[in-house]
C-alpha cells in the first residue's frame, strides 16, 4: 500500500476502524456505494443523476402514490421472506418465481371454483396457495439431502418448470375463453382480498404479509426451530453434532419459503385486477428485489422491512424516473445488482486488514 | 553418553546439512519451542522424538518454512537462511512428507511427482520423461511404484512413496518425514525403513519425526528428544535404550497425579460392541469393543489418528458404524439420529472445538444453549408452549454457567470466536456437563487449555464420575489419563491393543502400547509384559544441557 | 426423410452451441474450485455486447471480439472478488446476473433508444457456412450454421487437451482438486482461479455472441432465458470431466430442438419450454442415485 508521507494519526485510524466494524455500516455502505455507482452510470449516459434520483423519490413517496408503494413493499417483503428463511440456514432459494406463480394459480382456482362465502373463501384460497407452493418449495430439500443437488440449483431448475406449467394451464386449460391474453376470468367478489378503507392497492393482503414478517421475527428469535436455523447457518457441523436434524430443518425452511412466495402470489391474484394473468406475477421482478432485500439484511428478520423499503423505492420510483428524468427504469435492476455485488465484495476490507496486520 | 552435537565431521563437507540454533516460537501464551538446537549430520537418519504437543511439528514447520521462528537461526550447509515459505525451503534442498498427504487423487503417480516442476517438450508435459524420472528415482531409492497408476486407487503406503518421490524429484537433500508410519501396515513400515536407510546411504539427510520408540531404535543414527518445547535428550541411537528414551520423553519432574478411584462402579452405561467404522478394507476403527460403567472413567489412550475420533463420531452418530452395535444404558442406538442418542443420555465434548464444538460467529449464550433449547428452563417451561424458548431464561442460564465455570468473557452476548481457547473450551464443557447425561464422552478436553483451567476441568470430570456418570475420556496425554481414569484402553491403528487397570497403568506401559509395542504381542493382555521398560527400572539421566 | 433427420441434427447443434460454450466456462471454473453460477448473466452481457459491437463496427466478427473481451472484463468482478478477496462467489454471481439483466436493458434504451429488442436494419449476423451446402450429410447439418458451431467442439477438445497435456493445465486441475497441495508446490492458487474465471467470461461472451448473432440476429432483453442455468446443471452433471460436456449439452440441445419440433406439430410452447429444465433435473437425479446410496445417514 502506498501511503502519504505524513504518518496517519493512529487514534483517528483506530476510531475509523472501529466505526467500520459496526454492523449497520456494511448494508449502509453498500447502498451508498451502489447509489454512487448508479450516479456514475446515469451521468455516463449523459443524464442528470440528481434529477433521476429526485424523480425516484418523488415517484415513490408522493402521498398519492403511497397506497401503491405500500402494496409493492408488501410483495417485496413477502418475497424477501421466501429468500431469507432458507438464507438463515445458509441456503439460497432462487425459485421464488415458480413458487409465487403456483400460489397464484392455486388461489385463483380456489376463488373461482369453491362456492363459499368470502369470509371463508379468502382464507381458504390463501391457505391453499401456501400449501401448494410450500410443498413445491420443499421438494428441493430431499433433492439436496438425498441426491446432493444443491438447493440453489434445484430451485432454479424447478422454477421455470412451474412457470411454464402455469402458463400452459392458463392458456389451454383454465384460462378465460376467447381472451387474447392468457388469463383467468375475473375472480368473483367473494374471492377478492378485503379492502382496507378506500385504498385501491393496499389491502388486507398487506396485513397478511406484515403478520408473516412478525411471525418470522418471533420464530427466528424465540423458537427452537429459529434457533436451530441460525445455528446451522453459522456452522452446519456444530448443528449436526448438537443434534439438529439438518435435513428436516431444510425441508421446513424450504416449505416455509415456498409458502411465503405462494401467499404473495395469492395476494397479487386476489387484488386488482382480480385475475391471474400470464407473466404478470413475474415481470415486476419481486422475486429478485426480495432476494436483494434479504441479502442486504443478511437474512435478519428485523432488517428486512427496512432493506425492502430501498428496493421498493427503486421499483416504484423507476417508472416515474423514466417519465420525468428520461432515465430507463432498468436502472432499478442495475442498482439491485450493484448493491448485491458491493455487499459481497465487502470482504476486501477484511483482506486489507489481514494484509496490513501480517505486513 | 556423548551428544553428537559438535557436528561429526565427515570426509565430504565440514558443515552439517542443517543446524538449528536456539530456535524459539510461541503462540500467544503457549511456548511451543524454547531454545531448541538441532544438528543434522549429512547422510544420517536423525529421529526427532517427543509426545504429542512436545513441539516437534512446530520445529519442523519452521525448518520447512511453514512458520517463522521468533528467535534463533537456521543454517543449511553452514549458510544462514531465512525461509519466507516452503518454496524457499524446497529451493534450499529440503523436502517434507506430511502426515496428511497432499496428493491429487485423480492424477497419476507421475503427474503428482512432477506437478509444479514438470519436464516439458514443445510446451507440453513430457510424460515419457516424467515416467522415466519416476522409475529412475524409484529404483535408486527402492521406492516401488507404478508411474501410470492413479493415486486415488493406491494404498496408504504407496501414496507415501509418491510423497517421498515428490520431494526427491525436487532434488531434496534433506528429507523430513512427519510421523511417516502412522498410516502404514507393519510390512509397509519395514519397506519404508529400507528406503530411509538407502536414501541416507546415498547421502540424503533424513529427519524422522516420531513418537514411537521402536522406530527410533530400528532406523535412526541419532535422536533428539523434545518435551514441552525443549530438548531433553540427545543420543547416538547405538547408545540409547527404550528406557532412556521414555525417560527423556515423559520426564519425572511432574508428580503423577494418580486417580484415587472410587472402587464402586455401577451398571454398564455405554457399550461398544465389535464396532467397525469406515471402509471395511481400511477401517478407521477395527472391531473395537469396550464398556463404560456408571461411576467409572475409562480412558482411551493413543496417538492422534489411531481411530479414537472416528470411534467417538460413531457413538455420537455423526458417522454411522459399518458394523457392530452401540448401546446406551442398555438401549441399542445404532441407526438412530444424533438427537435421539443425546436424548437417550449422551453428552460429548468434541475434539475439534472450532469446527464442531462451537459456532464461532454465534454468542457465548447461543453456544451454551444448543441442545438445551428444547428443555427446561429455556424451552418447555412454565407458560411456554412446546418449541418456544425463553430468551430470558437462556441468558440467565448462560450467565450462571459463565460464573460457575469461570469463563472470561465480556458478556454472554460476545461471539465465542473472540474468546481464548481455554475459555471457549469451558463453554463447551459447561454446555455438555449441564446435560447431566449418564454418559459423557470427553475428547481431548484439555487441549489448548492453560494449566489452571486444566485442573478445574479434571476436577469437573471427577465430580461427574462421583455423581454416577460414566465417562469415556479420549486423550493423547498419558498424565491426564493416569490422573483420571479407572481403566485405560490403548488404541493403535484403529484397534484396542491394550487395557490396563488404574493400578497396572504406568506412563511407560501406556507409552509403549501407544507406540505400537504391543502389536507384536499375540493378545492385548500381553501388552504390559512387552512394554520396553517398566518405570521403576533405573534409567540413565538424560542429557538436558541445552548449551551447544 | 433423411433431410428431416439431418435438419434435426442441425437444430440440435444450434440449440446446444451457446450452452456448450457457457458450460465449458463453468467447467473450467469448477476445475479451479470456483462454483460459477454467473454464466447466465455473462452470456446475456455477451449477447448484448455482440449485437452492439456488430452494430458499431459493422462487422459480425467485430461483435464477437467485443463480446469476448467485454465479457471477460465483466467476469473480472467475480474473478477478483472470489479469488483475491475471498468473497462468496454465489452472492457475487447473483449480483452480476441481476446487473447484466439491468444493464443490458438500460443500455438498450440509452444507446439505441429502444426497449425489449434491438435489431436495426443492416445488423450484421455471423456468416453461415453456405459453401458446405452441396457436401452430402455435412451440408444439411452445417451449411446453415456459423463457424462458431464447429469451433465449439474444437475449443472443447483444445481445452481438454490443454488441461491434460500442458504444465499450466495440470497445475490448474490441481488447484481445484487440492488447493493446499498445489500451493505447497509453488502454484499461485488465487491467480489460477482468477484467470480461469476470466477465461470463462470470454467463453460466455462467445456463447452470447453465437446466441445473438448466430442463432438469430437480434438482441432481446433476457434472451438467454435460463440457458446459463442449464449450463450450470451440465457442469454438475459431468462432475469435472469436461470432455463429457458435449454429450450433456447436446442432450439439452436435443430437448430444446425437439421442443421446437413438437411445437411445429401443435404441442404447446409452454410445455416444451419446460422440457430442458425437467430433463436436466431428472438426469441429475438419476446420476446422483449412487450418491444417495453412499450416504444412508439419518439426519
Amino acid at each position: 500500500m502506498t501511503s502519504t508521507p505524513t504518518k496517519p494519526q493512529p487514534r483517528a485510524r483506530r476510531l475509523l476502524a472501529t466505526a467500520l466494524r459496526h454492523p449497520a455500516v456494511v448494508p449502509l455502505g453498500a447502498v451508498v456505494l451502489a447509489l454512487l455507482i448508479g450516479a456514475v452510470i446515469i451521468a455516463a449516459a449523459g443524464l442528470d443523476p440528481l434529477t433521476a434520483y429526485a424523480a425516484v423519490l418523488e415517484g415513490s413517496l408522493d402521498p398519492r402514490q403511497l397506497d401503491y408503494t405500500f402494496s409493492v413493499w408488501g410483495f417485496i417483503c413477502g418475497m424477501a421472506l421466501a429468500a431469507a428463511i432458507p438464507l438463515r440456514m445458509g441456503e439460497f432459494n432462487l425459485g421464488g418465481n415458480g413458487q409465487m406463480v403456483l400460489g397464484g394459480l392455486t388461489a385463483a382456482w380456489v376463488a373461482l371454483n369453491v362456492p363459499l362465502p368470502g369470509i371463508l373463501l379468502v382464507p381458504l384460497a390463501v391457505l391453499a396457495a401456501a400449501i401448494v407452493a410450500g410443498g413445491f418449495g420443499a421438494l428441493s430439500a430431499p433433492l439436496a439431502t438425498r441426491f446432493g443437488i444443491p438447493i440453489i440449483i434445484s430451485t432454479l431448475l424447478l422454477s421455470p418448470i412451474a412457470v411454464a406449467v402455469v402458463s400452459y394451464l392458463l392458456r389451454f386449460q383454465i384460462g378465460e375463453a376467447g381472451s387474447a391474453v392468457a388469463q383467468t376470468p375475473r375472480l368473483p367478489e367473494q374471492g377478492r382480498m378485503w379492502a382496507l378503507g378506500d385504498l385501491s392497492y393496499s389491502n388486507t393482503g398487506l396485513l397478511v404479509i406484515i403478520a408473516m414478517m412478525v411471525a418470522f421475527y418471533v420464530v427466528d428469535s424465540r423458537s427452537a426451530v429459529g434457533f436451530e436455523l441460525r445455528v446451522v447457518g453459522a456452522n452446519r457441523r456444530f448443528g449436526a453434532y448438537g443434534g439438529v436434524r439438518v435435513g428436516r430443518l431444510a425441508f421446513g425452511a424450504m416449505a416455509a419459503a415456498g409458502a411465503a412466495a405462494g401467499i404473495v402470489g395469492a395476494i397479487i391474484v386476489m387484488s386488482s385486477p382480480y385475475r391471474l394473468i400470464d407473466g404478470a406475477l413475474i415481470s415486476p421482478g419481486y422475486t429478485f428485489a426480495g432476494l436483494a432485500a434479504a441479502l442486504l439484511a443478511g437474512g435478519r428478520p428485523a432488517l428486512i422491512p427496512v432493506t425492502a423499503i430501498l428496493f421498493t423505492i427503486l421499483q416504484v420510483g423507476g417508472a416515474s424516473m423514466e417519465r420525468s428524468a428520461d432515465v430507463p427504469r432498468q436502472l432499478s435492476d442495475v442498482l439491485q445488482g450493484v448493491v448485491i455485488v458491493v455487499l459481497a465484495l465487502r470482504t476486501v476490507l477484511d483482506q486489507r486488514r489481514t494484509e496490513r496486520s501480517s505486513a | 553418553m556423548t551428544p553428537p552435537l559438535a557436528a561429526a565431521v565427515t570426509g565430504e563437507s565440514p558443515a552439517p546439512a542443517v543446524e538449528l540454533v536456539g530456535i524459539g516460537k510461541r503462540f500467544g501464551a503457549v511456548v511451543a519451542n524454547d531454545g531448541v538446537d538441532l544438528v543434522l549430520r549429512r547422510g544420517s537418519v536423525h529421529a526427532v522424538m517427543g509426545e504429542n504437543g512436545a513441539g516437534k511439528s512446530t520445529l519442523m514447520s519452521m525448518l520447512f518454512g511453514l512458520l517463522k521462528p521468533d528467535s534463533g537461526e537456521i543454517h543449511v550447509d553452514g549458510v544462514p537462511v531465512q525461509f519466507d515459505g516452503p518454496l524457499d525451503a524446497i529451493a534450499a534442498g529440503l523436502g517434507m512428507v506430511h502426515q496428511h498427504f497432499r496428493l491429487f487423487d485423480s492424477m497419476t503417480v507421475a503427474d503428482n511427482v512432477v506437478y509444479g516442476a514438470e519436464p516439458t517438450r514443445a510446451g507440453l508435459i513430457d510424460r515419457r520423461a516424467a515416467a522415466a524420472r519416476v522409475r529412475e528415482l524409484s529404483e535408486r531409492y527402492g521406492l516401488e511404484t507404478e508411474p501410470t497408476a492413479v493415486v486415488g486407487s493406491l494404498s496408504a503406503g504407496a501414496r507415501q512413496r509418491v510423497e517421498i518421490l515428490k520431494a526427491l524429484h525436487r532434488d531434496a537433500r534433506i528429507l523430513i518425514l512427519d510421523e511417516p508410519t502412522a498410516v502404514l501396515t507393519p510390512s509397509e513400515v519395514t519397506s519404508l525403513f529400507t528406503v530411509i536407510r538407502r536414501a541416507a546411504d546415498a547421502g540424503t539427510t533424513v529427519v524422522l519425526v516420531t513418537h514411537k520408540i521402536h522406530e527410533v531404535l530400528a532406523v535412526s543414527d541419532e535422536v533428539t528428544v523434545l518435551r514441552d518445547g525443549r530438548v531433553t535428550g540427545r543420543f547416538a541411537t547405538s547408545e540409547a535404550t527404550s528406557a532412556s528414551l521414555v525417560h527423556a520423553m515423559t520426564g519425572r519432574e511432574i508428580d503423577e497425579v494418580r486417580n484415587p478411584g472410587t472402587g464402586t462402579t455401577g451398571a454398564v452405561a455405554l457399550e461398544v460392541d465389535h464396532v467397525t467404522v469406515g471402509d471395511p478394507r481400511t477401517p478407521a476403527v477395527h472391531d473395537v469393543s469396550l464398556t463404560v460403567h456408571r461411576g467409572e472413567i475409562v480412558g482411551v489412550a493413543g496417538v492422534s489418528g489411531n481411530g479414537q475420533h472416528e470411534l467417538v463420531a460413531a457413538v455420537l452418530g455423526t458417522v454411522q458404524a459399518a458394523s457392530g452395535r452401540i448401546r446406551l444404558l442398555g438401549e441399542e442406538v445404532g441407526g438412530r439420529s444424533v438427537r435421539d442418542r443425546r436424548a437417550a443420555g449422551l453428552a460429548v465434548i468434541p475434539e475439534d472445538r472450532r469446527g464442531e464444538g462451537t459456532a464461532v460467529t454465534l454468542s457465548v449464550a447461543e453456544n451454551v444453549t444448543l441442545g438445551h433449547h428444547r428443555t427446561a428452563p429455556i424451552g418447555a417451561s412454565k407458560g411456554l408452549r412446546r418449541g418456544w424458548m425463553s430468551i430470558r431464561a437462556e441468558l440467565a442460564r448462560a450467565r450462571e454457567l459463565i460464573a460457575d465455570y469461570d469463563v472470561r468473557t465480556s458478556g454472554e452476548q460476545q461471539p465465542i470466536g473472540a474468546l481464548s481457547g481455554g475459555n471457549a473450551q469451558k463453554v463447551v464443557i459447561a454446555r455438555e456437563l449441564s446435560h447431566g447425561a449418564p454418559v459423557l464422552i470427553a475428547e481431548q478436553p484439555t487441549q489448548g487449555v492453560d494449566v489452571g483451567a486444566i485442573e478445574s476441568i479434571h476436577q469437573r470430570l471427577l465430580d461427574y464420575r462421583a455423581g454416577g456418570g460414566a465417562v469415556l475420556l479420549v486423550s493423547h496425554e498419558i498424565s491426564e489419563l493416569l490422573a483420571l481414569a479407572d481403566r485405560i484402553v490403548v488404541m493403535y491403528s484403529g484397534r484396542v491393543v491394550a487395557e490396563f487397570s488404574a493400578a497396572e497403568a504406568t506412563t511407560a506401559r501406556i507409552g509403549a502400547a501407544m507406540a505400537g509395542a504391543a502389536e507384536a504381542a499375540a493378545a492385548p493382555e500381553a501388552a504390559p509384559d512387552t512394554a520396553p521398560a517398566p518405570a521403576d527400572t533405573p534409567a540413565p539421566e538424560p542429557e538436558t544441557d541445552r548449551t551447544p | 426423410m433423411q433431410i428431416f433427420e439431418l435438419s434435426f441434427v442441425a437444430a440440435v447443434l444450434l440449440a446446444a452451441t451457446p450452452i456448450l460454450y457457457a458450460a465449458l466456462a463453468g467447467a473450467i471454473s469448477a476445475q479451479v474450485g470456483v462454483f460459477n453460477i454467473a454464466l447466465e448473466g455473462q452470456m446475456l452481457w455477451g449477447a448484448f455486447a455482440a449485437v452492439a459491437g456488430s452494430y458499431y463496427t459493422g462487422s459480425a466478427w467485430g461483435g464477437v471480439l467485443i463480446a469476448l473481451l467485454s465479457t471477460a472484463l465483466f467476469a473480472v468482478i467475480l474473478a477478483v472478488g472470489s479469488a483475491r478477496w475471498k468473497a462468496d462467489p454465489i452472492i457475487i454471481a447473483i449480483g452480476t446476473n441481476l446487473l447484466a439483466l439491468g444493464l443490458t436493458g438500460f443500455l438498450l434504451r440509452v444507446l439505441f433508444d429502444v426497449s425489449g429488442s434491438f435489431s436495426p436494419r443492416g445488423l450484421e449476423g455471423l456468416p453461415k457456412m453456405g459453401f458446405l451446402a452441396d457436401v452430402p450429410v455435412i451440408g444439411p447439418i452445417f451449411a446453415g450454421q456459423t463457424l462458431l458451431v464447429p469451433l465449439a467442439f474444437v475449443v472443447i477438445v483444445a481445452v481438454g487437451l490443454w488441461l491434460k497435456a500442458t504444465p499450466a493445465g495440470l497445475r490448474l486441475r490441481g488447484v481445484g482438486e487440492h488447493p493446499d497441495a498445489a500451493a505447497s508446490l509453488g502454484v499461485n492458487v488465487p491467480s489460477f482461479q482468477m484467470w480461469a474465471t476470466i477465461l470463462g467470461g470470454a467463453l460466455c461472451g462467445i456463447a452470447g455472441a453465437q446466441l445473438a448473432l448466430g442463432n438469430v440476429t437480434v438482441f432481446t432483453e433476457n434472451m438467454t432465458a435460463g440457458r446459463g442455468w442449464i449450463a450450470v446443471a451440465a457442469v454438475m452433471l459431468v462432475a469435472g470431466r469436461p470432455l463429457w460436456l458435449p454429450l450433456a449439452c447436446l442432450g439439452f440441445g436435443a430437448a430444446e430442438a425437439l421442443g421446437f419440433r413438437l411445437q411445429g406439430i401443435g404441442a404447446p410452447q409452454q410445455l416444451t419450454d419446460a422440457a430442458p429444465y425437467a430433463i436436466t433435473l431428472v438426469v441429475l437425479v438419476l446420476t446422483r442415485i449412487r450418491f444417495a446410496r453412499s450416504r444412508k445417514v439419518s439426519v
